[in-house]
């Protein structure tokens, strides 16, 4: 319980961690992420590729001085993958070893499948852990639909049934952060068991922050062109359109080249650092030395 | 409303208004469901509702369900909560003056098109002389043949047949299996343990099945007037069977249908294709269209196991040239393509038309389909085609 008033300062507080954690968050995100504390519902993130979707699971886990488990999804995962597993090489010679043992084989059977032998997958790490972990489940959309309703299962019970050893319960509560590209559509059932939150690309001012908190090497000047120069990219007609992640590669090879100052004269040294922020041919191929130029005078 | 006069605990009424917010979102198109309501009220009771900024941020959290809705709900915030004189009403979807960044953004980006029209519209008036249909037609159109329902039954099944055949697809990955082409070691030392070690029960792998991902590209100019219902309610069809189907309409514009399509409610539906439909029945401009959903979406929606499906006469008033560069583009990332032309069934037609000629060598596959039967007929051809 908390006064309606201090709640803006809460938020404005979780803001300052996770600047500390080296991530600039919105204040409707912070919000979002105390509302996820308090109600205990998952958060689920979504947004362009690139624009810190998963920092926001890792800066929370920094603030909280938490365990980060990520599961990251692909196309075919099952439950099993994400679950647990046996260890069977392990079994295997244990069947081997057991073998002119005098116990009786209900006895032999309950060691194979004890908890030694079994090797926990991100999910069941996330609910047997000692403290609440974060769990990152990342990249969401990319796994089929059957997972996600298995998913969905878990995350409303919190508990998960292995048939050799019963069903377990989580010790923990893990704080679950779930994001997505939008490859494909969610089930309505995931989107409104959770929280959520959509990330944009960042403004001028908070892609500058970013900067500046990631990148304290390029000062003032610098950095406020490098964003610039960045922002005028993204909004070109590109296929690919740089994150921040791309950012702050492009400007650790600046700094590594020793510009200190975006102008016409650095066209070359920008061309030749390009490959940093412009991943695919046919967006490199529109970067002419005339288009550089023009683009890095008006930084 | 949200003035310093009321106490920590809310008064009824208030507490009725902030439920109420939920049904409003639901009457504006917003997917909550009525223990939201229920929801919001509950928390807004713990953490308090007097901060207006901290109540928006947290029932944004709550209600939105994906981008679309979170981008509409600052406005709709607005004109729930905050008396009439402050309200920063909006025609639009997004024109409020919020010096919020992405909002900010968002409108730029608005301008941006409002900007790219008025140029096209320029071009256009050039080409005018040449061809009447490159106009983009504003009249209304009637939407509620949309859920004529004597043919809908028989789309529906054919939509549930082609859905129940495209899940055999197979992919190359591999899953464990009563029988299948390689041995599955831990499935079968696993089962082994029953036997005291002795493998005598197999455990095989066998490649996953799953179908592709579809994307649909319907052509409602007005040469194919006589088809685009059918195609739409086809779409319509498949979209409640199968969850990842994408579709989009084009004439001169390319404009997403999707969403209004998987509306359950045939009214809601209907009204949203007619906000969506603007420009229906007017020329065609399929390479510039292409391009777009090349550039605007593509990247998302389209990978390496989605096959595209254009449905189109091939009538096209724009350059041959972009068709073919814009076809070549989408070859490329995705599975298949996939044309379906409704004349193509008229005995004695060939691949004539310019627009036809500049896609034919990029294509997989093209078939004819007019109606229900002609499509039947070709459904195995389409089945082959996407695989």
């Amino acid at each position: 319980m908390s006064a309606p008033r201090e709640r803006r300062h809460e938020v404005a507080e979780l803001q300052r961690q996770l600047e500390r954690a080296g991530y600039v968050a919105e204040s409707s995100l912070a919000a979002a992420l105390l509302l996820m504390l308090d109600l205990n519902r998952p958060l689920l993130v979504e947004g362009d590729a690139g624009v810190g979707k998963t920092e926001v699971a890792k800066a929370l886990a920094a603030v909280r001085n938490a365990r980060l488990i990520r599961l990251q999804c692909y196309e075919g995962l099952d439950a099993h993958a994400a679950m647990y597993e046996w260890n069977y090489q392990r079994q295997l010679l244990a069947i081997k070893l057991l073998e002119h043992d005098e116990r009786s084989v209900a006895a032999k059977e309950q060691d194979i499948f004890s908890e030694r032998y079994l090797l926990k997958r991100p999910l069941l790490e996330a609910i047997t852990c000692g403290e609440p972990p974060v769990l990152l489940i990342d990249e969401v959309d990319r796994a089929d639909e059957a997972f996600e309703a298995y998913l969905l299962e878990l995350l409303s019970d919190f508990q998960m049934s292995i048939p050799e050893l019963g069903t377990i319960r989580a010790t923990t509560l893990p704080l679950v952060v779930i994001t997505s590209n939008g490859t494909r559509e969610l089930s309505d059932a995931l989107r409104r068991r959770c929280l959520y939150q959509y990330v944009d690309y960042p403004s001028f001012e908070k892609e500058l922050a970013i900067v500046e908190i990631r990148a304290p090497a390029a000062a003032g000047e610098l950095a406020q062109q490098i964003v610039q120069f960045v922002q005028s990219v993204r909004r070109m007609d590109l296929i690919k359109k740089p994150g921040i992640a791309e950012t702050l590669d492009w400007t650790a090879a600046l700094l590594r080249l020793g510009v200190t100052v975006l102008d016409e004269s650095r066209a070359g040294e920008i061309l030749e650092t390009l490959s940093a922020l412009i991943k695919t041919r046919e967006d490199r191929s529109a970067f002419t030395p005339e288009v550089v130029a023009r683009v890095a005078a008006a930084c | 409303m949200l003035t310093a006069t009321f106490s920590r605990d809310p008064s009824d009424a208030l507490r009725a208004r902030l439920a109420g917010f939920s049904g409003f979102l639901h009457a504006n198109g917003f997917g909550v469901g009525g223990g939201d309501a229920a929801r919001i009220v509950a928390t807004s009771a713990q953490i308090g509702i007097l901060d207006r900024d901290v109540l928006r941020w947290n029932l944004k959290a709550m209600l939105c369900g994906h981008a679309g809705e979170w981008r509409r709900f600052d406005a709709l915030f607005d004109a729930y909560f905050l008396p009439p004189n402050k309200r920063v009403f909006v025609e639009g979807e997004h024109r409020a003056s919020r010096r919020d960044a992405s909002v900010r953004l968002i409108r730029e980006a608005h301008e941006d098109e409002v900007e790219e029209a008025s140029r096209r519209h320029e071009r256009d008036a050039d080409a005018a002389r040449y061809t009447a249909s490159r106009e983009t037609l504003l009249a209304t159109t009637d939407f509620a043949e949309l859920d004529r329902a004597d043919e809908t039954r028989e789309i529906e099944a054919l939509m549930r047949r082609f859905a129940r055949r495209l899940k055999r697809f197979e992919l190359r990955r591999e899953a464990r299996a009563m029988r299948g082409r390689r041995l599955d070691l831990p499935g079968t030392i696993r089962r082994s343990v029953e036997r005291g070690g002795m493998p005598l029960s197999l455990a095989w792998k066998d490649r996953r099945r799953i179908r592709p991902r579809l994307v649909l590209l319907l052509d409602v100019s007005r040469s194919m007037s006589l088809y685009s219902f059918f195609y739409l309610r086809l779409a319509r069809a498949l979209t409640a069977e199968l969850t990842d189907v994408q579709s989009f309409i084009f004439h001169t514009r390319l404009t997403g249908v999707s969403e209004a399509l998987r509306d359950t409610d045939a009214w809601r539906a209907q009204e949203k294709m007619h906000l969506l439909a603007e420009g229906w029945g007017g020329g065609t401009r399929i390479g510039e269209c292409l391009h777009e959903f090349n550039r605007m979406h593509a990247p998302r929606r389209v990978h390496s196991r989605t096959a595209v499906i254009v449905v189109s006469d091939g009538y096209d008033t724009g350059e041959p040239k972009q068709l073919t560069a814009a076809l070549k583009e989408l070859k490329r990332r995705a599975r298949r393509v996939v044309w379906i032309n409704p004349l193509a069934a008229r005995s004695g037609w060939t691949p004539e038309s310019l627009g036809m000629r500049a896609a034919l060598p990029h294509l997989d596959l093209l078939v004819p389909g007019a109606d229900l039967a002609t499509l039947e007929r070709v459904l195995p051809d389409i089945l082959e085609g996407l695989r």
